[in-house]
């Protein structure tokens, strides 16, 4: 079962709002959802969107086309009455509304649904907009907002002004009385997010007017036996991830889609520590800081770090830029940091509320020289929540920076996940070589075999650091038969993690492991792939890359070879996973899929494009769905 | 510590930088605080202190103009340590102007001590943001076309609660004034003037002997909330003298600021007693952070 739901409206109008209730009101019957979010680099006034996956088992993608759109204004019709196959619920009141009056819709929009409607000998309108719709199956659904608010401010003796405020909740009780849920339900949620009285009661009221409108046509009826689960967005899985996993030192600057993960830290920066032996309990504080830029902050983790304490920043693409000298002094250095890089819309300033997966190749070669960094991309939310604790692991035990790619659609999309799926309680902390009793003549970078140094904190022994090269010491030194010894020693350390990492963990396979069709991907889109495994017979083998450096090179090459088709499938325009799978392994994509205007891998497309490269061996298909 | 004894200094005969370093190794012995005094050095030839120490103190040699966000790093994962920030003014002032200016607004209890040489030592005596207008330094080309920048009045107006000026050459006052610097409460700043006899044939040796004097008449101390903004105001007042005569000292001292770390502990209440860099996050490999709440409020259950 799955039912796709959706709601738009212009940001800052309580979209979120409606769209959390509605999460909340499905998931306690105990259904999974998987929403995404879309939204303009704007606060007030331009379209945002909601998109909604409802199922009885677990979802990790959005459709193409979705059962039910909520809309209050002209816009969201506008803008999506292609994208819908069930029922459109609109406001009555903006009917009428001309396209060429929305102001907020960007003007290459406009002119296509202009045209479209045009072709289509429909009335530039909203009600063109709907008959088209209406044309394809879709059934309507009108709404007086204004008419079910008056009612409601006469019958609870209250001005009007004093009922728009439970407004919204009306396009929701609509959507859940076509699924079938009962009114109690959505009133109970619902009413749990407003503290007084008066607006319970409001609602309450407004629920009921709106449940009278239209008749049930699914039917959600409450899940029994539903395990615990939580509700994640990929930024918050991160947050959480990271603080469990010891993290004590958080600088950043801020930038969208990054800075959620930061003010969650920083709204929970006093945690609790058990020692498991004694079970004492002890407070203890996370710092975080809002740096004055990414040169500051990624420098402020670097020298916390110094320290012996877990450390880490996060950013986007424009601030990951500022950091690569950073990083490459902590390259340099031997320094566990963790930069979590939330890949947007590039290059410059790009699209910044929009997804993407371009970053990845300037993450794997960010800074001069040459250095040991680990390069990890989470795909999913529950492996987003473990790689923020196995990163920091990573970065302690080969002491040197990991950069830990999440993208946009990750980051703002959200899911009930499993509790048993975090594995809290099997995670652990590696602190590799770390010793807090140095020797008297201690050397930061002494050789050794493995080429990882034990490592003091700062304080706790006479200690030097320079960006420079230096001896074992960490003194400058240009002598070129040191400068050989210590580079080896600090690039051996990648090849001792290639070695130390099982392949099995930087790499994950779903699906027929034995066909002839491959898809390699990485990050969110791997979600989608995996309910297309779970949801069709399309006959694939699905290999997600979890670690580009070290990347698992015997394990792919071995998987790859022999195969008929390798399809690269990824959200950007050089295929560079693919780019990355070649020159590891010297195999080379057959087939592509990709996708580079923003927006997320949707399910339908997907489908759609994997048969047309499996059936009909088209070589390269650009997705373009997403509005 | 064997290769800390053999380690060269490399800067010219004659630097000014050499007064620094005896300066700052001899206040750090005196106040008996090597062993957990780490200094932070910037880029040039200025920032390689950090390397040259002949007392037993770390040093972590940074990026061009990061040494003070390297700084802020280390002191606020563990504040039992003393940071100690030595810069340019190409560092601090140019490449790092940024760094400077934001953290007098955040009061970090660290010593921030610039080496005011007004030229770009290290690669080869370009202009600094310190070189005056006009002014024509033996490898400029041409005569400088930038204003200067006043270190004093730019840190007086950002929010530095410890303001100060030194000399090179006048070791026991530069030496004296590093202490009271290190043993301010809140952020301090120490404007060294430095002679370079191989990139600045103005501001020589010659030229500052002559020029610099001890300020007598100065009350730098704020002693309450109402004297804060005229005791400000005559620092940078007298900021702006130079010339002929270039005052040295103390010109503004304020502890009644809080400093970052005590702000922290407004809102992390547990921030001292046990700061990040003490911290036991695991025990036998476990992991000891109870992340439970964090996850309940997050929790799907009917009756939320
Ligand atoms: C990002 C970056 N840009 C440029 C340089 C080159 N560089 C090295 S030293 C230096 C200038 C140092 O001048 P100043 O800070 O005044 O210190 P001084 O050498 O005079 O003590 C520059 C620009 C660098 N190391 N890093
Ligand atoms: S160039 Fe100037 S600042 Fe650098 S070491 Fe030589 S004299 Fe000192």
């Amino acid at each position: 079962m799955r039912i796709s739901w959706m709601i738009g409206g212009a940001q800052g109008t309580g979209i979120d709002t409606s769209a959390n209730i509605f999460g909340k009101v499905v998931s306690t019957l105990g259904y999974y959802i998987y929403g995404n979010r879309e939204y303009h680099s704007n606060i007030k006034g331009r379209h945002s969107y909601f998109t909604l996956t409802i199922s009885d088992k677990k979802v990790r993608s959005i459709p193409e086309k979705a059962d039910i759109l909520v809309s209050f204004d002209a816009e969201t019709v506008l803008q999506h009455f292609n994208e819908i196959k069930g029922y459109i619920i609109y406001n009555e009141g903006v009917k009428g509304t001309k396209v060429e009056t929305v102001q907020s819709m960007e003007s290459e929009v406009a002119e296509r649904i202009s045209k479209q409607l045009e072709s289509e000998n429909l009335p530039k309108t909203v009600e063109g907009a709907l008959e088209s719709a209406k044309r394809r199956g879709v059934k309507l659904i009108p709404v007086n907002y204004d008419e079910i608010a008056k009612k409601v401010a006469e019958e609870a003796k209250v001005q009007l002004s004093v009922v728009e405020r439970v407004k919204n909740v009306i396009g929701i009780a609509v959507s859940t009385k076509l699924l079938g849920i009962n009114e109690e339900h959505l009133a109970k949620v619902a009413g749990s997010t407003f503290k007084q009285e008066l607006y319970r009661k409001l609602n309450v009221m407004a629920i009921k007017k709106a449940y009278e409108l239209t008749e049930s046509v699914y039917s959600l009826p409450k899940l029994e036996g539903a395990p615990e689960r939580y509700l994640l967005d990929g930024n918050t899985a991160v947050a959480i991830g990271k603080i469990y996993g010891g993290l004590r030192f958080q600088s950043y600057y801020p930038i969208t889609p990054a800075s959620d993960e930061s003010m969650y830290i920083e709204a929970h920066q006093e945690v609790l520590m058990e020692d498991p032996k004694t079970g004492d309990k002890k407070k203890g504080a996370v710092v975080v800081v809002q740096a004055e830029d990414e040169l500051a902050a990624v420098n402020m983790a670097v020298g916390a770090a110094l320290t012996g304490i877990r450390s880490s920043t996060a950013t986007s693409g424009p601030g990951f830029s500022l950091m690569v000298e950073g990083i490459g002094w902590a390259g340099m250095n031997e320094v566990p940091v963790v930069i979590t890089y939330y890949i947007r819309g590039g290059p410059s300033t790009g699209l910044p509320t929009r997804t993407s997966q371009a970053d990845l190749l300037f993450s794997l070669f960010a800074g001069h020289g040459e250095f040991p960094k680990i390069v990890v991309a989470s795909g999913t939310h529950d492996e987003a929540f473990k790689d923020a604790v196995l990163t920091l692991n990573l970065a302690e035990r080969y002491q040197t920076p990991v950069i830990h790619l999440v993208e946009k659609t990750l980051a703002n999309s959200y899911t009930t996940v499993p509790k048993q799926d975090l594995g809290v309680g099997q995670l652990y902390a590696d602190r590799g070589k770390l010793i807090l009793s140095p020797p008297e003549d201690y050397a930061r970078f002494q050789f050794t075999d493995d080429g990882v140094s034990p490592r003091a904190p700062l304080g706790k022994a006479l200690m030097y650091y320079t960006g420079d090269e230096h001896n074992e010491y960490g003194f400058i030194s240009e002598d070129p038969v040191n400068r050989n010894i210590i580079y080896e020693k600090r690039m051996k350390k990648l090849e001792l993690a290639d070695k130390e990492i099982p392949e099995e963990e930087r790499v994950k396979v779903y699906g027929n492991v034995n066909s002839e069709n491959v898809v390699i991907t990485w990050g969110a889109p791997t979600g989608v792939f995996m309910d297309i495994l779970e949801e069709t017979k399309l006959d694939f083998a699905l290999l997600q890359l979890r670690m580009f450096s070290p990347f698992p090179s015997r394990f792919v090459s071995k998987f790859l070879q022999g195969r008929k088709r390798i399809i690269a499938a990824e959200g950007n325009y050089l295929a560079q996973a693919g780019k990355i799978v070649k020159m590891n392994t010297g195999i080379e994509a057959t087939n592509y899929i990709l996708k580079w205007n923003g927006r997320p891998f949707l399910r339908d497309e997907v489908e759609e494009a994997l048969r047309n490269v499996i059936e009909k061996d088209v070589k390269k298909v650009m997705l373009s769905g997403g509005s | 510590m064997a290769g800390h004894k053999f380690h060269w200094n490399d800067w010219c005969p004659g630097c000014g930088n050499f007064g620094i370093l005896s300066a700052e190794q001899q206040a750090i012995t005196e106040l008996g605080i090597t062993n957990n005094t780490v200094i932070v050095g910037g880029i040039g030839c200025s920032g390689k202190l950090s390397q040259y120490t002949r007392i037993p103190v770390s040093g972590v040699h940074t990026l061009h103009g990061r040494a003070i966000p390297f700084a802020v790093g280390i002191k606020l994962a563990n504040p039992s340590l003393e940071v100690i920030v030595n810069g340019g003014d190409g560092d601090l002032l140019g490449i790092g102007a940024g760094h400077f200016v934001s953290v007098g607004r955040r009061n970090v209890d660290i010593v921030v001590i610039l080496h005011n040489n007004g030229v770009y030592g290290l690669t080869k005596g370009q202009a600094a943001p310190t070189l005056f207008r006009g002014m024509k330094t033996k490898s400029l080309p041409r005569p400088n076309i930038n204003d200067a920048i006043n270190p004093v009045t730019l840190a007086l107006a950002s929010g530095y609660t410890f303001v100060a000026r030194a000399y090179a050459y006048d070791v026991p006052h530069l030496k004296e004034i590093i202490k009271q610097a290190i043993k301010h409460k809140g952020l301090a700043f120490v404007d060294i003037l430095q002679p370079c006899p191989t990139y600045n044939d103005i501001n020589t040796k010659e030229w500052y002997d002559k020029r610099v004097y001890k300020m007598q008449d100065m009350d730098p101390v704020v002693k309450s909330e109402s004297e804060m903004q005229e005791k400000l105001k005559k620092a940078i007042d007298k900021s702006y003298e130079w010339g002929e005569r270039i005052p040295i000292g103390i010109f503004y001292k304020n502890e009644l600021v809080p400093t970052y770390e005590e702000r922290i502990k407004t809102s992390a209440p547990s921030y001292y007693d046990n700061y990040p860099a003490e911290q036991k996050i695991e025990y036998e490999k476990k992991l000891t952070t109870i992340i439970d709440p964090l996850l309940e409020e997050r929790k799907v259950a009917e009756d939320n």
